[in-house]
């Protein structure tokens, strides 16, 4: 540091004072590229899910493709499985964005933006949309490596596109709950340990057979669990076509979740300043 | 004039049966620098973490800039510039991007928050460092790094919780100057927390110091050490004979004195415009001093006394008990 006098101009001053809120959404969308940025400078974090959403996809396929003949009735395999090779692939992204939170309150960023004014809303959703933003290229690659594997989806490119709509909500969703925990803990490992913890969800669903062939308690969990909805809205846009209901029942079970898991998020930060 | 006063009413912090900060009270006024000094634990950070509304107090009232540190939360944070004894920087990210980002957090647009940065990296001296991710910084770089952030948005009140600790000496004297100037050209409050006597004796108005969550004394350095009793002049000679014969010499001039082997120790109520009489007296009795010098007391006397240890030699202590 030198001793030299800088005086701010007196534009500069006056626009510090002047403009005092930026609107949420610039807000949100600052933070969110923020997060989007320094996620892709540390890649390591990025590419195990890349590699696990092709990889489950590819083993289904491959081991479960001829047997599902039977209730698949003619309809594609791949697209049946697809679907679920997404959101294991959204888990492992929820999981970049409980770390990306730890890194920030290890580094000691994530006080440095609580000292600011800026909206506690778009602290919480910029690694949330981030992590979904991640996860919408990881399942185009799970889609593109399923098209090579010979995937006609039923209701063409469009389709294609809603089924990243709905990973880039299924994104959201499990990245609230992640942030959360992360917000919680403080601990990279309880973090990284929960997104493992989520795993068993995408087998207590329809994980391998249509909703209608599972009996007992696995027939009520997966009515329970909301990823059931999410993967049949998907399966019917690579496999049926446009169907309205299916698509509507799992945008709103979607919406629901991400309602859930960013209040809980919020919570979750709420509680944190009140215990410090 | 804007209001840029700390008022803290009764401040209590408690963790479970811990009580960290225990009724705080005190007032900043506009434009002073208040130095907080006290020993690690003693509820500095706490303090300030409450000030710049990161944690909720337990109890009493707070306002900073004019605004209460509860219900006006987002005001305070308008308000005050904070830079904390853990330095807050993303590791990944470049200095003008940290820089930019709080600009454009705190309202500014980009083309404005783009020119703060650079006119902040100047101030700080790291304007060669740009292309650098902010984890590859040395200590003192993040540490005035960490400043300029603090900063971005020309702050009324600034929060600086330990901002040398760490640091070399060099670095150190260019974080003091910086917090000096900041005082005297823009008028800044700043809220100074320390570890170091040396650092609140240079650079604050008033200091207080707190130990065990409660504020043990309060005051401008100088009174503070006025009221430890008068300065005192040393004299060294060159045989301890001496010492005995210059004592009778100026017996009568002094309040106290002390003998410490060759060097006689003379307290007396104002010691520096005492020394031409006393080294006349000296003179007219050909005694020589090899050495004379003032002291005064020191902050560390200051601490000593309200809180009965030693600040510095605080550690030294445990480790031998």
């Amino acid at each position: 540091m030198t001793a030299t006098v800088i005086r701010p101009t007196q534009s500069t001053a006056r626009s510090a004072k002047a403009s005092h809120k930026m609107p949420f959404l610039v807000q949100v969308w600052m933070m969110s590229r923020r997060s989007l940025v320094t996620m892709f400078r540390d890649p390591a974090a990025i590419i195990p899910g890349l590699i696990l959403g092709v990889f489950f996809l590819v083993i289904y396929e491959a081991s479960l493709g001829g047997a599902a003949q039977f209730f698949l009735r003619g309809q594609s395999y791949l697209g049946f499985i697809l679907p679920l090779s997404v959101i294991s692939t959204a888990l492992s992204g929820a999981g970049i964005a409980g770390q990306a939170v730890i890194r920030d309150i290890d580094s000691g960023y994530f006080d440095k933006l609580l000292l600011t004014p800026i909206s506690r809303a778009a602290l919480l959703l910029a690694p949330m949309i981030a992590a979904a933003l991640v996860l919408v290229m990881q399942s185009s690659a799970v889609v593109l490596v399923g098209i090579l594997l010979g995937l006609e989806p039923a209701t063409g490119w469009l389709g294609v596109l809603t089924l990243l709509g709905y990973a880039l909500l299924i994104g959201v969703a499990l990245a609230g709950l992640i942030v959360g925990i992360a917000l919680r803990t403080n601990s990279a490992s309880a973090t990284s340990g929960a997104s493992f913890l989520f795993f068993p969800l995408t087998f207590l669903t329809a994980t391998f057979t249509p909703k209608e062939l599972l009996t007992g308690w696995l027939k009520v969990a997966a009515q329970w669990n909301p990823i059931t909805y999410i993967l049949e809205a998907c399966r019917s846009l690579l496999n049926i076509g446009w169907e309205p209901q299916v698509l509507f029942t799992g945008l709103w079970v979607s919406l629901g979740v991400c309602v859930v898991t960013f209040a809980f998020a919020s919570l979750s930060l709420r509680a944190r300043t009140q215990r410090r | 004039m804007q209001n840029r006063e700390i008022v803290v009413d009764n401040l209590v912090k408690r963790y479970g049966d811990f009580t960290a900060v225990n009724g705080v009270s005190f007032r900043v006024e506009s434009g002073e620098v208040y130095g907080f000094l006290g020993p690690n634990g003693a509820g500095k950070s706490t303090t300030v973490s409450m000030l710049t509304t990161l944690s909720l107090p337990t109890s009493g009232h707070a306002t900073v800039g004019g605004y209460d540190v509860r219900s006006h939360a987002y005001d305070v944070r308008r308000v005050a510039g904070v830079a904390l004894q853990e330095i807050g920087l993303d590791p990944l990210m470049k200095s003008l991007e940290l820089l930019s980002l709080q600009g454009r957090v705190f309202g500014m647009n980009y083309k404005d928050s783009m020119r703060r940065a650079h006119e902040l990296l100047e101030l700080v001296n790291l304007t060669e460092f740009t292309a650098r991710p902010v984890g590859k910084y040395s200590g003192g770089m993040r540490r005035r790094l960490d400043l300029a952030l603090a900063l971005v948005h020309q702050p009324d009140v600034l929060f600086l919780d330990e901002p040398t600790t760490g640091l070399d000496p060099a670095s150190r004297r260019d974080i003091w100057k910086e917090v000096a100037r900041l005082n005297s050209e823009l008028g800044i409050t700043i809220f100074l927390t320390t570890q170091y006597l040396e650092e609140a004796d240079q650079l604050a108005n008033r200091i207080a110091i707190i130990n065990q969550g409660v504020i043990a004394v309060e005051g401008k350095p100088a009174e503070l050490k006025a009221n430890m009793g008068g300065d005192a002049i040393n004299l060294a000679f060159e045989d301890v004979s001496l010492v005995d014969k210059a004592i009778s010499e100026v017996q009568d001039m002094v309040t106290r004195t002390q003998i410490d082997r060759d060097t006689l120790r003379l307290y007396l109520p104002n010691a520096a415009a005492a020394v031409p009489a006393v080294v006349t007296r000296l003179q007219a009795a050909h005694i020589q001093p090899i050495s004379l010098t003032l002291t005064q007391p020191t902050l560390d006397d200051v601490f000593l006394q309200v809180t009965g240890q030693r600040f510095a030699t605080e550690e030294k202590e445990e480790k031998v008990a």
